[in-house]
């Protein structure tokens, strides 16, 4: 009688013992479920905070904000726009635009609307890295702009930030004629100060002329990285 | 033996009474991990939901990308391999080979040299305000895309695109691709007196392209350009308002202090900030819409997009309240459908959408560049909207609209030349309340005032010169 009462107790504590096992090791399947989730959840917000970043810059360049402009760049973050050269670090990216581009402010009779079309940003699978590809539509007191970003971000303490900022130009020009013959072909390092601290990565020119500025992403359907150009498409620079 | 027996009965009693009282609570654990089971599979189904926006509006931007450089056949491997591409009234290009050619023909390309594009070939065609829906059962999705062109050929031509995009897409191995496009032209207009000096187009208007390079079956409809006003069929997947909807508004309960009621309340933060993430993609698809409605005078669906006391306030316009007075607002644009040669294009893009914390409300920030023409005359427009939404039980509305107008230029002399100032408040239809604020647009600049800090620093970014 006692030894069955025993065994009846021992099998009892035995079978919620495994019981409780189990039930442990389903919570953490669904914790670790959850946790899976939550990284691809985190993704969907990164897209929209590396975008905010971007699109924050445009609005700030056309009202010259520099300073609200330059703190979007991480403190060790580069700067190459143009053919212009590479500026190291937030204080040159300031000097960059006031120095290069204008005083502080917006000032009438003087516009520089700089805007972000078509942006496809791209978050690393480390999570604290990552790329945008964006057009730059300019629409100035000069007339049209029409040029690439291909940036770099970075998370740091838990905010997305420029760590590189590279805009090729594509084209620019008047507003009488347009772009049948009235383009500018570039930007130069030596012209007009800030001078840069690197000279260009890579020297092109502008339309009527063809570069391609490679493309960080390779084709979201087949998976391949970009060909590159024909030889007959321009000059010496593409594929860089 | 007696003592045994007692022992044994006690001892019995004590373990049922256990065993009924783990059963009651397992019952109870039992349903809550169900619950819990449930709430992961419908979060991990809406994270795939949202993913599926994205990646179709990643599609889309590629495409552009790849067109812009003469990328013709990467362009064309977006396509499944039966995809098609119905170019305007030319009619339908069938499969990827073909598709590639219409392509190349359409953009100056050569077939034979391979991507990129001959000296002084400009193919600009910006892929701009998707609206994208995907359908319930998560593998096929439509999205609507305007096409903004800058054409040409350097000394030769300079010329305006304008045209809409409606795709139909397919996950075929966990892959999104575009399964049908339908490419309405609305104009290619010479940059010299642009899209107000094109005269109304007699007949067949077929491109070049169709007769050298004839499509593989006639166009379902047949339709006239600019300045003939053709409204693109809306073809909302399912006819449902899905595109702009996301998760009402929930309050999560306090959860129990045991680890099922951690992993619930786990389950609880995970879940509102995917309502968030999938907030601001519905918000985006619903100022596309509204984009869409106005560039064809469609006020009253302009209006519907608004929260019942919803506000409407345009330039120096006043503030209109209510979906009925800001249909007439919207009206004074221009006759509802509009008339032929009236372009209203306001084209929606560079968005900073904030989706407040608990995902009730939510303030934005977009651009537009307006392509208008009235009477045989065309201007340029620009101009920033600040704007505020509200999660209507998971239905997301204006709740204020506000467009601060940049500038307006004449088309043949442009904004620098000669500016237009904004219309003051109508005396026809006068607003509910004056203008929120005063000020003038180019040559005088206004900095609209920031609804977001500064994203990196966090510091505010006071609208004033510094």
């Amino acid at each position: 009688m006692r030894k069955s009462l025993m065994l009846l107790i021992a099998l009892t504590s035995l079978a919620a013992a495994v019981a409780q096992a189990q039930g442990a090791s389903e919570l953490q399947g669904l914790e670790q479920q959850l946790h899976g989730l939550g990284d691809r959840i985190q993704r969907l917000q990164d897209l929209t905070e590396v975008e905010i970043v971007q699109d924050a810059y445009g609005y700030y360049v056309d009202k010259a904000q520099w300073h609200y402009l330059a703190d979007l760049f991480a403190p060790d973050a580069t700067l190459e726009i143009g053919g212009k050269g590479v500026f190291l670090g937030r204080a040159r990216v300031f000097e960059y635009m006031h120095v290069g581009l204008g005083r502080l402010g917006a000032h009438d009779g003087s516009l520089i609307d700089h805007q972000q079309f078509q942006c496809l940003p791209t978050i690393n699978p480390d999570g604290v890295s990552a790329q945008i590809r964006c057009i730059a539509f300019v629409m100035s007191s000069g007339g049209w702009g029409h040029n690439y970003y291909e940036d770099q971000f970075v998370k740091l303490n838990g905010v997305w930030q420029f760590k590189k900022l590279h805009g090729p130009f594509n084209m620019y020009s008047g507003y009488k004629v347009g772009w049948l013959d009235n383009t500018i072909l570039n930007t130069t390092p030596e012209k007009w100060p800030p001078y840069p601290d690197l000279p260009p990565t890579v020297l092109y020119m502008t339309f009527p002329n063809y570069y391609i500025e490679p493309f960080h992403y390779p084709n979201p359907v087949t998976g391949r990285p970009m060909p590159p150009p024909s030889p007959r498409a321009g000059g010496e620079a593409f594929g860089r | 033996m007696a003592f045994t027996s007692k022992a044994a009965s006690l001892a019995l009693s004590v373990l049922l009474g256990l065993a009924l009282c783990t059963s009651a609570g397992a019952k109870d654990d039992a349903a809550r991990l169900a619950a819990l089971k449930s709430r992961i599979r419908s979060i991990a189904a809406e994270t795939t939901y949202v993913e599926a926006i994205t990646q179709i509006q990643r599609l889309g931007r590629a495409f552009g990308f790849y067109t812009d450089k003469g990328y013709f056949g990467e362009a064309a491997d977006l396509f499944t391999d039966a995809g098609t591409f119905q170019w305007g009234v030319d009619g339908v290009y069938k499969g990827k080979a073909r598709i590639k050619e219409l392509l190349t023909r359409h953009g100056g390309g050569s077939m034979s040299d391979g991507p990129g594009l001959p000296f002084g070939r400009l193919n600009l065609r910006m892929q701009l305000q998707p609206l994208v829906t995907v359908a319930a059962d998560g593998h096929s999705a439509h999205a609507r895309w305007r096409e903004w062109g800058l054409l040409g050929e350097y000394k030769k031509s300079a010329t305006w695109g304008d045209a809409i995009i409606e795709d139909d897409y397919v996950k075929e191995n966990e892959v999104w691709k575009i399964a049908t496009r339908r490419y309405f032209l609305n104009f290619e207009a010479p940059y010299q007196g642009g899209w107000a000096s094109l005269k109304p187009v007699p007949g067949n208007w077929q491109s070049p392209v169709a007769s050298s390079f004839p499509a593989d079956a006639p166009a379902p409809a047949q339709y006239q350009p600019f300045p003939a006003v053709f409204v693109p069929p809306y073809d909302y997947a399912d006819g449902t308002l899905r595109a702009i909807q996301s998760r009402a508004p929930f309050v999560s309960p306090q959860r129990p202090d045991d680890a099922l009621g951690k992993l619930e309340a786990l389950a609880d933060a995970k879940e509102l900030q995917l309502a968030r993430a999938h907030s601001v993609r519905a918000i985006e698809n619903l100022q596309a819409m509204y984009g869409y409605y106005i560039d064809k005078g469609q006020w009253q669906k302009a209006a519907t997009l608004f929260a019942r006391d919803g506000s409407y306030e345009f330039g120096q316009s006043g503030v209109y309240i209510g979906k009925p007075h800001i249909e007439r607002a919207l009206a004074l644009m221009g006759p509802a459908g509009l008339e032929a040669g009236q372009l209203n294009n306001y084209v929606m893009v560079q968005p900073i959408i904030n989706v407040a914390a608990d995902n009730r409300t939510a303030q934005a920030r977009w651009r537009s560049d307006v392509q208008w023409a009235r009477g045989g005359k065309g201007r340029w427009g620009g101009g920033v909207y600040e704007n505020e939404y509200v999660n209507d039980q998971g239905t997301w509305k204006f709740s204020k609209l506000h467009y601060y107008v940049t500038f307006w230029g004449d088309y043949d002399q442009g904004w620098v030349a000669k500016p237009y100032p904004m219309d003051p408040p109508s005396t026809t239809i006068p607003p509910d309340m004056p203008p929120t604020v005063v000020y003038q647009s180019f040559p005088k600049l206004q900095i609209v005032p920031y609804h977001y800090n500064n994203p990196v620093s966090g510091k505010p970014t006071p609208g004033e010169q510094e």
